[in-house]
């Protein structure tokens, strides 16, 4: 990483706010994916991510280094994105996914985007529980240990929550994963 | 391991996030389960589908809409009344350096309590309330205890109004002062005692007025509530220069208590004669109880009577004073230069011994005020050490 995060913290705390502009930059991929496939739609994923770093700015003081600053970030942005689906359940999150990276091969990159629609769509139909774990473990690439710390479960839950979650999901992509496989 | 157990562990088997004893198990249920084997394979194949999904990325202008609505949030704190409060504060601002609580803060913020009791106590000590009135008062209490009632003085606590029956236990004084007083002139020194008497809630039950030789003197008898006697005698005294002072008290607790006690036995003998007559049925013994019930009863009336008398006495202290206007020096004609000088003299050694008195006063206080100057120095270095400590730490 180019920047020295820990520096970019201890300023960001001491009120600067570009260093925490920086820190923003950073993380908002990987918490805006985060808060879209909890949130299942665009307008709600960005509320949520912006709620997520409103809140960690404001709570940086309580930040103390025992955890990683990433693994602090994907616990607040996940109980922002929890806080909006569980305040909006009605919000029925179908949509397709339009952002790609530069699609080298046509036909791959269209097979890709169709993976992404089912798998978007599927989550939709998983508990935001199921779903969260599912999004954190599959998409996110974050150990069990993070998990557990980020949900504040006991990382036998993280395990049967992420094993039904991945069920359902299987059950949902039967035809892709025989296809597949 | 049932089929069952081992379907919800292929999970976390495919992640290799079982514990080792575990993980064999599900192996040793693999080996003879193709069911299992068939899952396992599926469920890697959704994982993969998984991990295949395109990461999005955040929209366009993200990280520049967290900071416009940071910053609108640090207005909006800096507009609100709280924290404006905090930033006066100079250990706390809205984003700046943070206090670590730590045993450090802990101490100072202690320090800096029992810092603010004790100067309290030091300027009650210092500048007791009621002023000059109350700072005379020791010299008041030898003056009774002279008399030999000193210590009774705290019988005075008695409220004034309390029933006789409540504070038996309590000390009851019948408090009097006498004094004589040659004032400059008599009839301002008359309205005075007047005012003296009402603002202390009493009044004056007595006065008196003669003139002897073109000398008015009179005797004014003022009668305050106790509690506030000591703080009369003093006003009066005030008045102009006292020739003859008799504090007395005079204890009537035991008095007050046997009239207590006599009352109540009568009131139950009256009781009785009473149950007694009712019954009688003979003329005689009608009479007879009759003649002993109007005795009881008018020698409750006059003890009661005597306890109400007592009670005031009490409750209302009796200051009497003698005034008397200081006999004019006889004049030498048209201007009297001695008068004057002394007059001249009079006003610049009062102007000394105020000045005096005020440079006193003010030694007090700064006396009274360096330990805690010393200790709230002492405090807030404390204080700043543990703050940049905190800030190192963050």
């Amino acid at each position: 990483m180019a920047f020295d995060e820990r520096d970019l913290i201890n300023r960001s705390r001491a009120g600067e706010i570009e260093a925490f502009d920086l820190l923003v930059r950073l993380h908002q991929d990987r918490i805006y994916n985060l808060a879209y496939r909890i949130t299942g739609n665009r307008e709600d994923a960005s509320d949520a991510a912006q709620d997520a770093f409103v809140r960690a700015y404001q709570a940086l003081r309580r930040y103390r280094e025992d955890a990683a600053f990433s693994t602090w970030l994907y616990r607040i942005a996940t109980n922002s994105a929890l806080d909006l689906v569980r305040r909006r359940p009605a919000h029925q999150p179908v949509e397709l996914s339009a952002e790609y990276r530069a699609p080298d091969d046509p036909e791959a990159a269209a097979n890709r985007r169709e993976v992404t629609r089912r798998v978007h769509a599927a989550l939709g139909h998983l508990t935001v529980e199921y779903r969260t774990a599912v999004v954190l473990r599959d998409l996110q690439g974050l150990a069990y240990g993070e998990m557990a710390r980020i949900l504040q479960v006991p990382l036998g839950t993280v395990r049967s929550r992420l094993a039904r979650g991945r069920e359902a999901m299987r059950a949902q992509l039967t035809d892709l994963v025989s296809a597949e496989g | 391991m049932t089929h069952e157990e081992a379907r919800t562990w292929l999970s976390a088997f495919l992640d290799a996030a079982l514990p080792d004893h575990e993980a064999v198990q599900v192996e040793a249920h693999l080996e003879g389960c193709s069911s299992c084997r068939e899952e396992l394979a599926q469920l890697r194949t959704t994982v993969t589908l998984l991990q295949e999904v395109e990461p999005m990325q955040a929209p366009e202008g993200f990280a520049a809409e967290v900071r416009r609505r940071i910053e609108r949030l640090a207005q909006a704190a800096q507009h609100s009344p709280w924290t404006r409060l905090r930033a006066a504060l100079p250990w706390s601002s809205g984003s700046g350096p943070v206090v670590r609580w730590s045993w450090r803060t802990a101490a100072a913020a202690a320090a800096v309590v029992m810092v603010g009791v004790f100067t309290v106590n030091l300027l009650r000590e210092a500048a007791p309330p009621g002023g000059v009135a109350r700072v005379k008062m020791p010299e008041l209490a030898l003056d009774v205890s002279k008399v030999g009632e000193g210590a009774r003085t705290t019988a005075q606590a008695v409220p004034p109004g309390a029933a006789p029956g409540e504070a038996a236990f309590l000390r009851r004084v019948i408090r009097t002062g006498q004094m004589a007083i040659e004032v400059e002139r008599f009839d301002a020194a008359a309205s005075r005692l007047f005012a003296i008497a009402e603002g202390a809630g009493g009044f004056v039950a007595d006065s008196s007025f003669s003139e002897e030789d073109g000398v008015p003197r009179g005797t004014f008898v003022l009668r305050v509530p106790a509690a506030r006697f000591s703080e009369v005698v003093v006003q009066v005294e005030k008045l102009g220069t006292v020739q003859r002072r008799q504090i007395s008290g005079q204890d009537v607790t035991e008095e007050f208590i046997d009239l207590e006690a006599r009352v109540r036995n009568l009131a139950r003998q009256e009781a009785r004669l009473l149950a007694l007559m009712d019954r009688a049925t003979k003329i005689p013994d009608l009479l007879a109880i009759e003649g002993e019930v109007a005795r009881v009863r008018g020698e409750i009336e006059r003890l009661t009577g005597r306890l109400r008398f007592m009670t005031n006495k009490v409750d209302l202290a009796t200051v009497q004073a003698e005034v008397s206007q200081k006999p004019k020096k006889a004049s030498g004609g048209f201007w009297d230069i001695n008068r004057t000088l002394e007059r001249v003299r009079t006003a610049f050694l009062n102007t000394v011994r105020q000045m005096l008195g005020a440079a006193e006063s003010l030694a007090a206080l700064a006396a009274a005020l360096l330990p805690v100057a010393l200790l709230v120095i002492v405090g807030w270095r404390l204080f700043l050490r543990a703050t940049r400590r905190g800030d190192r730490a963050a």
